[in-house]
């Protein structure tokens, strides 16, 4: 009796020892390649919005560049600074931080790794060793804040943010402006989901908010909530067609979300997240890497509105056109959209 | 054969048999689970960064699955360990602002109390109401999480957060709050670890809720009444009072995770910073069989399951986030369901090995 415990122990710790001993070589040990590290925000990068857009643009560069890329999702605020020094530790050469909130740890980490290149996307840091990519997405809202105004038939249309935060009133603001160059009387319902980080993913709220201003008489939101945007795409399903036609219509950001719900989308506030970091690794490919604030405006064709097959029947070409004329005002500077943020 | 070994070799098989569930499952989607679990554990268990990061998660786990001991020993669920370490993550924050210039030897203590305090606190409500009022504590526990969570976002968002800010966090406590970490007495442990004395002071806690529970009279009465609180009144236990004791003794140990957080690694209050503690907690104190040691084990597996977690997710070929939590829910599942075990092996000859 006495052995097999003896052994049955033996042989556990052996599995354990066995499993602990050796370091593990697999591709990321690739040290010919370029490595790239990519950390995503709390949402995860099935979000179909932000997330999703730079997971597209790093799997593009995968594809096209001889790069090693692998992710991490922490799905914790805790787990975000292990796992940037997971890459940093492995001395990948570039790292990625999706997403405002890992700024300050990003910092922190990028201190301690002076050779190795970061880029923080929505974020600002002034270490020589991290690029910011921050986009003019007030100026991409006041386009679909017009094609909004445009749309609409009740005069009211409703902004669904995330986070209440100075980046997503950036959005509310411009979507507002654009909104009133069209119809200066619109009324603008503007509702947040929260105030923390769970705030992008809780499309149960979101969908709740987006009721409650359908009700009062919205009839097309824009949303700049994350995954809880996804709410209000089911709100205003739920609303049905008339003669084949959407009643209420959603306005998707960031990723191109026409095909979400077709029909009842009637275009996205695209960001190009998916460029912008497609080009950052393409520059630490050809060894460009420039760190400091980069800016992406409507002049770089970073922020805009979709069109594609799935709305191009619900646009009217009186609204694209009053947008396209916007956009080239906007570009020459004869437009200035007022920035939330104010920098 | 002796208990101890008995207590400990259950839950030793159980994980093995999980790893080699979860082996098969990692063989389904295309990855070599040698590999895996290689990264899983030897990026947990690497000197210094993984076994410094693994304690580091382990600390709250540890103070939570006390938390929840102590009200299972007096017969209680407390199911609000989450919103007893917020409000006292939040008050500790609060007297480092407060205080911020006080000098170390009179912030820290400020500090301990205030988190010590305001835990206990939040946990004697639910001890009060269940005493008095015999509202259930299952209810009132869950009910005032959500108020402690929503009290301290409201708090953080328009008092205590720094103008600008886009993160929902609060001003810097002061210099004089800051508890050491460890790299700072273990030559080649770096600092930049978040590890610290909050570690030490979890295994303290360990340490004195046995001695609590087993070696003082306090300690005999929470256990008589979670055993028969009807013997226990008879023979002459204030029940009410042990209920509210035991509550405010398992808030307080909540509590404590605010020490870590703020004192040993952010220096702040940063909202919606824990994750789940309060409820892996529960999951810490039963695969630990309701003893402090079991506690520390527990806690060390879920710690080594998430810091792994982090580079099977980074680094394996096709393993992503939800595989790795699907891993670590079957290790867990495997050790919780041991009675599973010990049938089994004593159908294979190991008779004796029964309980």
């Amino acid at each position: 009796m006495k052995y097999k415990l003896v052994v049955l122990v033996a042989l556990i710790g052996l599995v354990a020892l066995a499993l602990t001993g050796c370091q593990e070589t697999t591709a990321s040990e690739d040290h010919s390649k370029i490595r790239v590290g990519i950390v995503f925000d709390i949402g995860g990068k099935d979000d179909r919005s932000f997330n999703a857009a730079a997971w597209q643009g790093v799997q593009r560069a995968a594809k096209d560049l001889p790069i090693v890329l692998r992710d991490i999702e922490p799905g914790t605020p805790n787990a975000i600074e292990p796992a940037m020094r997971a890459f940093a530790e492995r001395n990948f050469d570039l790292i990625i931080g999706v997403g405002f909130a890992q700024a300050p740890i990003m910092e922190l980490v990028a201190k301690d790794y002076p050779n190795i290149r970061f880029a923080i996307i929505d974020g600002e840091s002034k270490l020589p060793n991290v690029a910011s990519l921050v986009f003019k997405e007030h100026e991409g809202s006041y386009l679909v804040g017009i094609l909004a105004a445009k749309t609409s038939r009740t005069g009211t249309i409703g902004f669904l943010g995330g986070m209440d935060i100075g980046l997503i009133h950036r959005f509310a603001k411009g979507y507002e402006e654009g909104a009133r160059s069209v119809n200066p009387n619109i009324r603008v319902i503007e509702n947040y989901v929260g105030v923390t980080d769970a705030a992008w993913n809780n499309p149960g709220k979101g969908k709740e908010l987006s009721l409650a201003q359908i009700s009062k008489g919205a009839d097309v939101i824009f949303t700049a909530a994350g995954n809880s945007g996804l709410g209000a795409f089911d709100a205003v399903e739920q609303q049905g067609k008339q003669n084949g036609r959407a009643t209420h219509f959603v306005i998707g950001v960031d990723s191109n979300q026409n095909m979400v719900k077709p029909g009842f989308v009637l275009t996205s506030m695209i960001k190009r997240v998916d460029n912008v970091v497609y080009d950052i690794v393409e520059d630490v490919v050809n060894r460009q890497f420039s760190p400091g604030i980069h800016v992406f405006g409507l002049d770089k064709d970073a922020v805009g509105y979709s069109m594609d097959d799935f709305n191009k029947d619900l646009v009217s070409p009186d609204a694209l056109q009053a947008a396209e004329a916007a956009k080239k005002k906007i570009i020459a500077g004869e437009i200035k959209v007022t920035d939330a943020i104010g920098t | 054969m002796p208990k101890l070994a008995r207590d400990l070799l259950f839950p030793l098989i159980a994980v093995v048999a999980a790893f080699i569930v979860g082996g098969i499952l990692i063989l389904l989607v295309g990855d070599n689970p040698i590999v895996a679990y290689r990264l899983l554990l030897g990026s947990a268990l690497s000197w210094p960064d993984g076994i410094g990061y693994t304690l580091f998660h382990a600390t709250p786990l540890i103070f939570t699955g006390l938390a929840v001991l102590v009200g299972f020993r007096c017969g209680l669920f407390n199911i609000g360990a989450e919103g007893q370490l917020y409000i006292a993550a939040f008050a500790t924050a609060w007297v480092g602002i407060t205080f911020a210039s006080r000098s170390a030897w009179i912030l820290v203590p400020l500090c301990f109390l205030g988190a010590i305090l305001a835990g206990a606190l939040w946990g004697a409500i639910p001890g009060v109401l269940k005493a008095y009022f015999g509202s259930h504590e299952v209810i009132n526990t869950i009910m005032l999480n959500f108020i402690a969570v929503a009290l301290v976002s409201y708090f953080t968002q328009y008092h205590y957060r720094v103008p600008g800010d886009p993160i929902l966090q609060s001003a810097f406590v002061g210099e004089g709050a800051h508890i050491a970490r460890l790299g700072k007495f273990i030559p080649g442990f770096p600092e930049r670890i978040p590890l610290n004395l909050a570690f030490l002071l979890a295994l303290l806690c360990c340490l004195l809720v046995y001695l609590f529970l087993w070696r003082t009279k306090w300690g005999y009465e929470i256990r008589a009444t979670g055993s028969n609180p009807t013997a226990a009144e008879y023979g002459g236990i204030s029940v009410r009072k042990q209920i509210v004791l035991a509550m405010a003794v398992s808030g307080a140990l909540a509590g404590m995770v605010g020490i870590n957080e703020v004192m040993g690694y952010r220096y702040r209050y940063y909202d919606g910073f824990s994750d789940n503690y309060g409820f892996t907690g529960i999951a810490v104190a039963l695969l630990g069989r309701n003893h402090p040691v079991g506690v520390i084990l527990a806690a060390l597996l879920f710690a080594v399951l998430q810091h792994g977690g982090i580079y099977v997710d980074g680094f394996s070929e096709h393993i992503t986030k939800d595989i790795v939590q699907v891993l670590q829910g079957i290790i867990i599942l495997f050790v919780a369901a041991e009675a599973f075990f010990k049938w089994s092996l004593g159908r294979f000859g190991f008779r004796r090995l029964k309980a």
